[in-house]
């Protein structure tokens, strides 16, 4: 490490950085290799998995986790997972599925763990240089890649809301990441707080282990079941994308119709908009949990008051335990906010496409999106974008500038930006698919001539 | 893979599951020699239209294969050996291979045998082996995938085979010339022209830096 530390960056030529080794790092490296680059992978943990391995400092598991979207609509497009495995599996076996693609394409040895990236600038034109601190000891070391792909996540910083008198609360509050294990809600009186697909799950956790339980949601969401007749509900539903509009619109609402009524039943108002144009809740238990009592819904916290909760209906509640199932801030800290198309007052992305960077042709992000379905085939074919895009950038100039132009057309939905933060990396899976699908048929297809 | 085919086949429902039968041979496994696998070298599946399905490999292939120091597994597809019966053709013929090709340990060579060859064409497509090997291919698909991650491709035919329309239009395919071995296209499994056979196919891998 040595000869690193000195004044001058290490050049690893037209090397490409990735940051991150949870499924969207794995997969970019993967990819990567696959188009014959040389690829360092830095990883702030001791492990890879990310966001899926527990024994990952910052893990936002819960207490079983399982996926929301079904084994065939999440697994990576060209690695898949058992087909003995459940439709739906859990946390435990995704860990295992990413450890496998690791070992499979030999991903491992191209990571570097302990090592955060502190920083990075861009160099010479196109190239970057990165700051690397490792987790002990040895000095910050600084070096030179061809490119660069974020693959960080945003389920690391977790979202604390600020209520009156939260701070002076008597009881226990934990963020839904830090409840690790169920036992720490048995006997408990329970108050989860966020409508969220994680709030859902604890207030079903909390309902059969809990001494009761009391979930605070603050406005209606889609709540879709697993299951919808008979078949994953994802993959239900994908099915009927492939029919002509309006017939597609009448089988959605047919499908839709059953759960639609049984959520107005128990007191979830649908919002206005679809359920693609936000994260649905998918949990099959809930309803039903809410049905027999089991799980009490209440709104909006309004204050906390020594040991009680007050609600703005004006109805209080003395929980042991509160569950902050708020989610997370999407947070990228090692690069400054304008290379990312954001501003230092706004300094949420704004990228070509959700993955390029506005100002550095090199620079790009991979996963930052919520697509309401499986986030992993969707990261396969960004980083597979990315791959050739690097590949060809030099090479086929010409091929380049029609790459350009295509990408800022496709990043024509990136205007209208949700006003809502919660909403802004959401994305319509159908629309954003097709998009890929046309950057890629422009990276690859022979031109016309 | 294209995105589009990718698609359409996370929209059609998968072939149903089975139980299927996977022989392995290690180079640890040789007990009487000193090899070890080789982490460099790729590991190598093999399939066949043989209704013997993985048992057919058994004899000389897997062996030989792991005397290589490459990590040998052969799948027998749904109806072939000891793997049941279930409904589904080709591309579910396709599914088994790639899903026993997930479970090997590194990324792996695909070998097919006849129809063997057509389905490790269309597990190719889906997968990205690390090099695919067809031997005297039949029933080939009309439509044919683009391997996934551009593998290096290796047709083999029997010296009869060399100007059926099929062997022709598979190396035309791919763009390749076959080698030719000699004896029948499903006498490959024992005797002295399949051992010419395979040492031909290992050789081409070991050219291939796999």
């Amino acid at each position: 490490m040595q000869e690193y530390s000195s004044q001058a960056a290490y050049d690893r030529g037209e090397a490409v950085c990735v940051i991150g080794a949870g499924a969207s790092g794995l997969i970019a490296v993967k990819n990567l290799r696959e188009n014959g680059f040389e690829v360092d992978c830095y990883e702030r943990d001791t492990v890879l998995g990310g966001l899926w391995n527990p024994q990952n400092q910052h893990s936002p598991l819960y207490p079983n986790t399982h996926l929301v979207t079904s084994r065939s609509q999440t697994e990576i497009p060209d690695f898949p997972m058992p087909d003995d495995w459940p439709d739906y599996p859990s946390a435990t076996q995704m860990l295992e599925y990413l450890t496998s693609y690791a070992k499979h394409f030999g991903l491992s040895e191209h990571v570097w763990y302990g090592s955060e990236i502190s920083h990075l600038e861009p160099v010479e034109g196109s190239r970057f240089e990165v700051v690397v601190k490792p987790a002990a000891g040895a000095a910050a070391r600084r070096l030179r890649y061809g490119a660069v792909i974020i693959a960080t996540g945003h389920h690391w910083a977790p979202n604390l809301p600020s209520y009156p008198g939260l701070d002076d609360f008597r009881g226990t509050v934990l963020h839904s990441s830090q409840l690790k294990d169920a036992s720490r809600l048995r006997g408990k009186h329970v108050l989860v707080i966020g409508g969220g697909n994680s709030g859902v799950d604890i207030a079903c956790e909390a309902a059969v282990n809990a001494a009761s339980c009391v979930h605070s949601v603050r406005r209606g969401t889609w709540h879709l079941p697993k299951y919808l007749g008979g078949e994953p509900a994802d993959y239900a539903l994908a099915r009927l994308s492939s029919r002509p509009k309006l017939l597609r619109r009448f089988l959605t609402d047919r499908t839709l119709k059953g759960p639609k009524r049984l959520a107005e039943r128990m007191g979830v108002e649908a919002p206005g908009h679809g359920p693609g144009d936000e994260e649905p809740v998918r949990n099959g238990r809930y309803l039903e949990h809410v049905g027999d009592g089991s799980i009490k819904r209440r709104g909006e916290v309004a204050r906390f008051d020594g040991y009680d909760v007050a609600f703005a209906d004006g109805t209080e509640i003395r929980p042991d335990l509160v569950v902050l199932a708020t989610g997370y801030q999407p947070k990228i800290a090692c690069v400054a906010p304008e290379l990312l198309g954001g501003t230092r007052d706004a300094p949420a992305p704004r990228l070509f496409a959700r993955m390029f960077s506005p100002k550095a042709q090199t620079l790009a992000v991979a996963g930052l999106v919520e697509p309401g379905v499986g986030v992993l085939p969707i990261v396969h074919w960004q980083t597979h974008a990315i791959a050739r895009w690097l590949q060809i950038r030099k090479s086929d100039p010409e091929r380049a500038e029609s790459f350009k132009l295509q990408v800022n057309a496709e990043s024509g939905h990136n205007a209208v930006e949700h006003v809502d933060p919660r909403r802004r990396l959401v994305v319509d899976a159908e629309e954003y698919l097709a998009s890929l699908g046309r950057i890629i048929d422009t990276l690859e297809q022979e031109p016309a001539k | 893979m294209s995105l589009t085919a990718w698609i359409r086949r996370a929209r059609t429902p998968e072939p149903v599951a089975v139980r299927r039968e996977i022989a392995v041979f290690e180079p640890a496994d040789l007990f009487d020699i000193e090899i070890k696998d080789n982490p460099e070298t790729n590991p190598v599946l093999c399939c066949t239209g043989d209704p013997a399905g993985a048992a057919a490999f058994n004899a000389l292939w897997l062996k030989r294969i792991a005397t290589s120091g490459r990590y040998a597994a052969a799948v027998s597809v749904r109806g072939q050996g000891g793997t049941p019966a279930a409904e589904g053709g080709p591309d579910a013929k396709a599914h088994d291979v790639v899903q026993a090709a997930v479970t090997v340990p590194r990324q792996t060579v695909l070998i097919g045998h006849r129809e063997g060859a057509a389905w490790a064409a269309l597990a190719a497509g889906r997968y990205p082996a690390a090099g695919l090997v067809l031997v005297s291919p039949q029933r080939f698909p009309k439509q044919l995938p683009k391997p996934v991650g551009e593998p290096p491709v290796l047709l083999v035919v029997s010296e009869s085979e060399t100007q059926s329309k099929e062997v022709q239009a598979v190396s035309e395919e791919y763009g390749i010339t076959p080698l030719t071995f000699a004896g029948a296209p499903d006498d490959v499994f024992k005797g002295a022209n399949a051992e010419a056979l395979l040492d031909t196919i290992l050789s081409w891998l070991d050219a291939q830096k796999h």
